[in-house]
């Protein structure tokens, strides 16, 4: 297989002698051409990091990484040279046009000022940025100023796209925007690599995952072959704010042998993990019933990647993370 | 010639952002002339006297305020850098091939060159309140003017590049401020202070760009004053470049 990401144990380590934090503890993975690989993980596993290392802004303390063909140790100028990188921050100026912004960045990987004209304007309409570049992006909206980053991570045509939490911050439909901005790239033979603590990001846009907790991989596999691991559907249940609602109803169903786990999300709800949905759907109404607890909402859904998190990591990855809009629906 | 292009490049963009910032041009030049229109009639009575070696005021305060401004303008790439680190811009700079010599060279020459443009309004001013100007001697002063911009400049970003947040950095900068001026004699001669003040002067750079600068406009090549600010200034701007450039290649934003 064409290998355009070849890690193996990365490490790295952070503070002085004697007291160290390990950051990343030896991981490796391999992303191929022409693919979204998604790095997913709660803040702090070690996601930043890794894709720092990867993109020659931080040395690495042991272990191997390729890039595109070459070592980032050692030949870092010919891994710049066919890496993008967005990182959160973007790094636009804000007192030159979109357009200066991109020839700086196109000319500073060597382009003729010709062929970097041409590419800008590609570039400009691939994102669509056309209509704002001549204005100074100070004058930006935030959904155009990503797209800005984006812009300036691909203006030299990259081998590997590195994005660093790519819609961190973005509403709804700017998020969906952004995934259809990485999807045409792909089809244009880039190959993507993000860090997301977003899980339907990853399931919906990531051709493969990866996910990390504590600085280890704990999973890897395209996000469907990692959910048929999880067996089981999880029951989403809301009861009402009666007298210890909630409480009764863990009690109710805290020894029922169909539950195998479960949880209170950060909004509380109750979560359980049940072998077939369909059967225990009756099963637990009919026992909240019996002590007079009202169920407000009840739902029922296939695995997610969160339960893949959960499964292996025994926390939820969802709490506190969540999305605006899955928080509302 | 890499190095060259990316530098050509960088400094462009630097000096584009230096000409849409009209706040900073406006108190870039005010400050030297308020030095000048505030501070010169202060020594007006000792025009002429043996403390200036029978001088007149502006023919002995003009150069110290010259290198004055070589060294604040030296500062100033340090503080653009900071925000520079914040916006991510440092970090899209790093991430490409462009060498680390030319993401430090772009700044810093562009920020020299705003200072020649200072300094030959300063000259102007100067002249019309009296100041004689000896070309030959202002010309090999632009280049002592340089170097020492150019050593402060690196150190400045190298400084900024390590401590990555604008309150340490102003306070390291500040702290640094007061006693390389005045120790440097950029206001009054050190010749005025005590024996111990002349002995630590010798150790700071300033000091010798002062000299020199006080020397030059006089129209006077050949002063030891000249030689030895080279004899400082050369190595030591070599020595802090090779520094900035090393933390640019391993700074961890």
């Amino acid at each position: 297989m064409d290998q355009v990401i070849a890690a193996a144990g990365l490490r790295k380590h952070f503070g002085r002698p004697g007291h160290q934090i390990e950051a990343v503890g030896g991981v490796s993975f391999e992303v191929e051409r022409g693919e979204i690989f998604g790095f997913l993980g709660p803040n702090g596993a070690g996601k930043t990091t890794t894709l720092r290392m990867l993109t020659t802004l931080l040395p690495i303390d042991a272990g191997t990484a390729t890039v595109a063909g070459f070592d980032v140790a050692h030949h870092s100028g010919r891994v710049r040279q066919r890496i993008g990188y967005v990182s959160q921050l973007g790094g636009a100026d804000d007192l030159a046009t979109g357009r200066e912004n991109l020839m700086l960045q196109g000319r500073l990987y060597g382009g003729e000022k010709r062929a970097v004209a041409a590419r800008v304007d590609d570039v400009l309409g691939l994102l669509d940025l056309a209509g704002f570049a001549e204005r100074r992006v100070r004058t930006y909206s935030g959904g155009q100023r990503r797209r800005l980053d984006v812009a300036l991570g691909v203006v030299h045509e990259p081998t590997v796209l590195f994005l660093d939490e790519p819609t961190t911050g973005l509403d709804p439909q700017n998020r969906a925007n952004r995934w259809d901005h990485l999807r045409s790239l792909r089809e244009q033979g880039t190959t993507v690599f993000l860090t997301t603590h977003y899980l339907e990001e990853a399931d919906s846009l990531c051709d493969r995952v990866m996910i990390i907790d504590h600085g280890s991989i704990v999973a890897e596999g395209s996000p469907r072959e990692l959910k048929r691991q999880v067996m089981g559907d999880s029951v989403l249940l809301e009861v009402a704010d009666e007298p210890n609602g909630l409480a009764r109803a863990r009690g109710a169903l805290e020894g029922a042998g169909f539950v195998r786990e479960m949880a209170t999300t950060a909004d509380g709800l109750l979560r359980l993990y049940v072998d077939d949905g369909a059967r225990a759907l009756p099963e637990v109404l009919r026992r909240l019933d019996a002590i007079d607890v009202n169920v407000k909402t009840i739902s029922l859904s296939a695995p997610s990647l969160d339960d893949v998190f959960l499964a292996k990591t025994g926390r939820s990855l969802r709490d506190g993370t969540a999305l605006p809009a899955e928080v509302a629906a | 010639m890499r190095i060259a292009r990316e530098t050509s490049l960088l400094f462009w963009r630097y000096s584009v952002q230096l000409l849409r910032n009209p706040v900073w041009l406006v108190v870039g030049l005010s400050t030297p002339l308020l030095y000048l229109a505030l501070f010169t009639p202060l020594l007006r009575h000792l025009s002429g006297s043996p403390t200036l070696g029978g001088r007149s005021v502006i023919q002995e305060f003009l150069p110290g305020i010259l290198a004055l401004l070589a060294y604040a303008s030296g500062s100033g790439p340090g503080f653009s850098t900071i925000f520079e680190l914040q916006a991510g811009f440092v970090e899209r700079l790093r991430v490409t091939p462009a060498s680390r010599l030319s993401l430090l060279l772009g700044p810093l020459l562009s920020g020299m060159v705003a200072m020649f443009v200072f300094d030959g309004v300063l000259v102007a001013v100067g002249a019309a309140f009296g100041f004689r100007i000896h070309l030959g001697g202002l010309a090999v002063l632009a280049v002592l003017l340089g170097l020492l911009m150019c050593t402060v400049a690196a150190f400045s970003i190298a400084v900024a590049l390590v401590t990555k947040d604008i309150s340490s950095f102003a306070a390291l900068i500040n702290g640094l401020n007061l006693p390389v001026l005045l120790l440097g004699g950029v206001l009054l001669p050190v010749s005025l202070g005590p024996t111990w003040m002349r002995v630590i002067a010798h150790f700071n750079p300033l000091y010798y760009l002062v000299a020199a600068s006080r020397t030059l406009s006089q129209g006077t090549y050949s002063g030891s004053a000249t030689w030895q600010a080279f004899a400082v200034l050369v190595p030591l701007c070599a020595f802090t470049l090779a520094w900035a450039t090393a933390v640019y290649r391993q700074a961890v934003a």
